[in-house]
C-alpha cells in the first residue's frame, strides 16, 4: 500500500481504506467510522437487491415494499438504509428502486393506565408521536402510517372464533381498545401477554402491505435478533413453524371466514447478516445521529417487549416473558462469541418449510385446514396427533384451529 | 384460612404444587399422575412387548433409581411382563463408584431385582485406574466418556439383552435441542429427541421411559416415595454449550413451567423438519417410513467431554472455528455462480421453479450415514468406532509383557 501515503501519518489507520483512522472494531478487523458504515450498509442492500430479483414488475411501475418499524435500534437503521439507497439511487438519475410505506403499530394502550373513561379511544402516546414526526419530515419520500394495535380486532386474518377472551361475551358495544384489554386481561401470562402482542403486530403489518398493495414486508431484525426468534419460539412450542417465520420467502396469509384461498405475501429480512450490537454502533455514524426509542418503550416486531407491570405491581418472574430470557441470554452471547449467534440463524435457515406436518411437497395447500387460526403459521398436524392428551396436559381439549403454541399462550 | 384441598381428589389436603404445571395435589395424587403419564408413554410409544428382558441403566442417582422404582410398580399394575434387571457400570475409579455402586446394591434388594456390575476392565480391557496411569490426569475424560456411553450397550450384550432403559429426563432432552440450536448441529438436532433410539434390528435398543417427567418431579416423586438415592453430579464441570442451555432452561421454566415440554415438542417436529431426515419422535408407531434410528453416541449425558475442564472454552473454539470460515468464504470464488452467469435463461427457469416450490427450501444437507463398527459391531458413522479407536491407541501403549 506505498500508493497511500497518509496511511504513514496515522497511529492505527484503517484495515480496509487505509485512509483513516480506525476507530472501531468490526468483526475483529479494526476499521474507520466510514468503512464501517459501508460494511453496514452493504449486507442490508444485499439482501435488497436479493428480494428486487425475486419480484417482476410490469415496465414502469416500482416495486412497493412495506417496513415494520417499531421505532427500536434495528427498524430505525433498516429505515436509513433504504433512504440511503433510494437517494443514491436518484443522485444518479436512475428511477427510485422501490416505494416504501412505513407502518408503525402503537401498542402504547397496553402500557399506559387506563383512564376510566374511555372516551379518549386511540390516543398516540406523545413521544411516539413525535419521534415518528421527526422521521417523516427527515425521510420525505416515504409515506407514514400509526397503527394503533387495536384495529388488529378488525382483521380478517385472525380467526377470532379460536380465541377464547373474545368469545366470552363482553359488554355491550365496548370499543376496540376495552375489547383489546380485556383480551389482554384473559391471558394467563406475562409470557403469554408478549407473545401475543408480536403475532397481533405482525397481522397488522401483514394486512397493512396487503392493504397497501406492497410486493413485500421489510422487517428489521437483525442476526441477533433472528437467533433470539429460534430459540424463543422453540421454547414457545412453535419448532415446527420456525422454518417461516426465520426465512425469507412467500408467507400465506389467509383470511376468515375462510372463503377465498389465501394470499401470498413476501417477507424479508435486509438486516439478517448484521448484528444487534454493529446496528447499536451504526446508529451515532449517521449525520445526524439516529435516535431510536428504547427497546422497553412500545412494542415491535424486534429486540424485546418488556410488559411494563402496571403500577403497585412488583416485578417478579411472573412479569418476565420468553422473549426478554432470551433477549438477556444472547445479549450475553453476542458480546462473547458472535459468530455463535450467526450460525443459530443460519443453521435455522436450513431447515425445510413443511406443510400438515406432512410431506414436503412445496406446494401451498388449498384451503386453510394448514394454518393456525391466531399465528397464521403452519399448523403441524403430525405432531398434534401425537402430543393429543399427552401427559395429562391438554387433556380432554379439542385442538381448535390453534397451533401447539398459540394452544399454550391463549389457554395456559 | 383453611388448607387448599388436591385438584383431582377433592378431599385430600394439597401439599404438592406441580411443578410442571403448578396443579395443586396431595401426596398420593402426586405420585399416581406421575406414574400414570410414564405409564402413556410407554403405552403410547410401545416401548416394551410382553415378557421382554429390560436392562435398567442404574448409577445409583435420582433419575434412574426412580425410573426402577416405577417401571416396577407398572410392570405389576399393567402386567406388562417385563423381566426387570439392574445394570450397572463399574468404571474402575477406587473410592469413586463404592458409594453409588451401594445404593444400586440396597435398591436391587428392596426392588426385588437382580442387579449386574460391569466393569470396565471386562468390557474394555482396562480400568480407568489403568487409563489415567497410562496416559496421565489430562485428557483422561475423553476415554471415560466414550467408554461410558457404550458400557450399557456393551455390558447389556455381554447378558444376552437386547432393551436397555435410562433414567434421562425431559430437562436432558429440552436441554440437548437447545444445546443442538446453539452449536448448529441439525443432524444431533434430529436423532436427540427420539425417545427409542436404534431399533429391532439392533443389537441393543435404548429408550427413556421418563422423557416426558421433569428433572423436578422426579426429585419430589423420589422424596415422597422415600426412595434412596446418591447424588451423582459430575465432578467436572459440564460442556459449555450444554451448561448455557441448561442455565437457559432453568430461566425459561421459571417463566413460563410448560417451557420444558414445549421445547420437547418443538425439537420432535423440528426433527422432521431437517433435510434428508424422516426421523419421528415416536419409536414404536406404525410409520410407512423406517423407525428412526438414532446414535446413541448422541443421547444427552452429563459428564464426558474433555473440553469441558474450562467452561467457555468449547465455546470460544467454536466462536473462532466459525470466524475463520467465514474468511475463508471471502476468499472463494463461486464458478458455479460465474457459469450459470452467462446461461441467463436457464437461471430464470431455476427462479421459476424456487418460488413454486413455497418459498425454496434449501438444498438437502449432507447426512451423516450410520453403520457399525467393523471391530465391535457397535452402531457408528465411521468404520471404527470412538472406543475402539481410543483403545487401539491405549493398547499399543500397553507393555508387551500382558501378552
Amino acid at each position: 500500500m506505498e500508493s497511500q501515503p497518509v496511511a504513514g501519518s496515522l497511529t492505527r489507520p484503517c484495515i480496509k481504506c487505509r485512509a483513516q483512522e480506525a476507530t472501531l472494531d468490526s468483526r475483529s478487523q479494526t476499521v474507520c467510522r466510514d468503512c464501517f458504515a459501508k460494511f453496514i450498509s452493504n449486507k442490508c442492500i444485499k439482501q435488497i437487491g436479493i428480494l428486487g430479483k425475486e419480484i417482476r414488475t410490469p415496465q414502469g411501475s416500482t416495486r412497493r415494499y412495506l417496513l415494520g418499524l417499531s421505532l427500536g435500534v434495528s427498524s430505525t437503521v433498516l429505515l436509513h438504509l433504504l433512504s440511503e439507497n433510494v437517494e443514491f439511487q436518484l443522485a444518479r438519475s436512475r428511477a427510485a428502486p422501490f416505494e416504501l410505506t412505513v407502518v408503525y403499530v402503537d401498542s402504547s394502550c397496553l402500557f399506559t393506565p387506563r383512564s376510566p373513561d374511555d372516551s379518549d379511544e386511540d390516543k398516540p402516546d406523545p413521544i411516539t408521536a413525535e419521534t415518528l414526526e421527526q422521521l417523516r419530515q427527515r425521510y420525505p419520500r416515504f409515506t407514514f402510517q400509526r397503527v394503533p394495535l387495536a384495529t388488529a380486532l378488525g382483521l380478517r386474518t385472525i380467526d377470532w372464533s379460536t380465541i377464547p377472551g373474545l368469545t366470552a361475551a363482553p359488554s355491550p358495544s365496548p370499543s376496540q381498545t376495552t375489547r383489546l384489554l380485556s383480551l389482554f386481561d384473559h391471558l394467563p401470562s406475562a409470557a403469554a401477554r408478549a407473545d401475543i402482542l408480536h403475532i397481533l403486530t405482525r397481522h397488522l403489518l401483514v394486512s397493512s402491505a396487503q392493504t397497501a398493495g406492497c410486493h413485500a414486508l421489510l422487517l428489521g431484525h437483525s442476526t441477533t435478533a433472528l437467533a433470539e426468534l429460534t430459540l424463543s419460539e422453540t421454547a414457545k412450542g412453535r419448532g415446527f413453524a420456525l422454518p417461516w417465520q426465520i426465512n425469507d420467502g412467500p408467507l400465506s396469509v389467509a383470511s376468515y371466514p375462510a372463503s377465498v384461498p389465501p394470499a401470498s405475501l413476501l417477507v424479508y429480512h435486509p438486516l439478517r447478516d448484521i448484528l444487534r450490537k454493529e446496528l447499536a454502533i451504526y446508529t451515532a455514524l449517521t449525520s445526524p445521529p439516529l435516535t431510536p426509542a428504547s427497546p422497553s418503550h412500545g412494542a415491535g416486531n424486534n429486540g424485546s417487549i418488556e410488559m411494563t407491570p402496571r403500577p403497585g405491581v412488583v416485578v417478579s418472574h411472573k412479569d418476565v416473558s420468553i422473549d426478554d430470557v432470551m433477549f438477556r441470554y444472547f445479549a450475553e452471547i453476542e458480546g462473547n462469541y458472535p459468530s455463535v449467534v450467526a450460525n443459530v440463524a443460519r443453521t435455522t435457515g436450513k431447515l425445510l418449510r413443511l406443510l400438515g406436518g406432512g410431506e414436503a411437497d412445496g406446494e401451498p395447500k388449498q384451503g386453510l385446514c394448514g394454518l393456525c387460526g391466531l399465528c397464521g403459521m403452519p399448523r403441524d398436524e403430525v405432531g398434534d396427533r401425537r402430543w393429543r392428551g399427552e401427559l395429562g396436559i391438554g387433556e380432554g381439549e379439542k385442538g381448535g384451529g390453534l397451533c401447539y403454541g398459540c394452544e399454550r399462550s391463549t389457554r395456559g | 384460612m383453611a388448607p387448599a384441598l388436591c385438584a383431582i381428589c377433592k378431599t385430600g389436603r394439597a401439599l404438592i404444587k406441580r411443578p410442571k404445571n403448578h396443579t395443586k395435589l396431595c401426596k398420593s395424587c402426586f405420585i399416581n399422575i406421575f406414574e400414570d403419564e410414564v405409564h402413556h408413554t410407554i403405552t403410547s410409544s410401545q416401548l416394551f412387548y410382553p415378557g421382554e428382558k429390560v436392562a435398567i441403566g442404574a448409577s445409583g442417582g435420582k433419575d434412574s433409581t426412580v425410573l426402577a422404582s416405577v417401571l416396577k410398580t407398572l410392570n405389576e399394575r399393567h402386567g406388562y411382563g417385563l423381566e426387570l434387571v439392574l445394570l450397572s457400570i463399574d468404571e474402575g475409579i477406587k473410592g469413586y463408584r463404592d458409594d453409588s455402586l451401594e445404593t444400586v446394591k440396597k435398591n436391587a434388594v428392596e426392588y426385588d431385582m437382580p442387579l449386574l456390575v460391569v466393569g470396565y476392565d471386562e468390557l474394555y480391557g482396562w480400568t480407568m485406574d489403568q487409563v489415567v496411569e497410562t496416559i496421565g490426569k489430562k485428557g483422561n475424560c475423553t476415554y471415560c466418556g466414550v467408554f461410558r456411553r457404550q458400557a450399557l450397550d456393551r455390558g447389556a450384550k455381554m447378558l444376552g439383552i437386547r432393551h436397555v432403559v435410562t433414567g434421562h429426563n425431559a430437562d436432558d432432552v429440552a436441554e440437548t435441542v437447545l444445546m443442538n440450536l446453539l452449536r448448529g448441529d441439525l443432524s444431533r438436532l434430529s436423532r436427540s429427541t427420539s425417545i427409542v433410539t436404534g431399533d429391532n434390528k439392533s443389537e441393543v435398543k435404548r429408550s427413556k421411559p421418563l422423557k416426558y417427567s421433569y428433572e423436578k418431579e422426579i426429585v419430589l416423586y423420589a422424596h415422597h416415595k422415600k426412595l434412596e438415592y446418591f447424588s451423582t453430579e459430575c465432578i467436572y464441570s459440564p460442556e459449555a454449550f450444554r451448561g448455557s442451555a441448561r442455565t437457559l432452561i432453568k430461566q425459561l421454566e421459571r417463566v413460563r413451567p410448560s417451557a420444558i415440554l414445549d421445547i420437547v415438542r418443538s425439537g420432535e417436529d423440528m426433527a422432521r423438519l431437517v433435510p434428508g431426515e424422516s426421523a419421528s419422535s415416536c419409536g414404536g408407531c406404525k410409520s410407512k417410513t423406517e423407525t428412526p434410528v438414532a446414535a446413541p453416541e448422541d443421547d444427552a449425558g452429563g459428564c464426558g467431554s474433555s473440553n469441558g475442564r474450562n467452561p467457555g472454552g468449547e465455546m470460544a473454539a467454536m466462536d473462532k472455528q466459525l470466524r475463520e470460515n467465514e474468511e475463508a468464504e471471502g476468499l472463494e470464488v463461486d464458478i458455479t455462480k460465474l457459469v450459470l452467469e452467462s446461461k441467463n435463461r436457464q437461471k430464470e427457469k431455476q427462479r421459476d421453479s424456487a418460488t413454486k416450490n413455497g418459498g425454496g427450501n434449501p438444498k438437502p444437507t449432507t447426512r451423516q450415514v450410520l453403520g457399525k463398527c467393523q471391530r465391535c459391531g457397535y452402531m457408528s458413522s465411521q468404520d471404527t468406532c470412538q472406543a475402539c479407536t481410543l483403545l487401539e491407541g491405549l493398547n499399543k501403549n500397553r507393555p508387551q509383557i500382558q501378552i
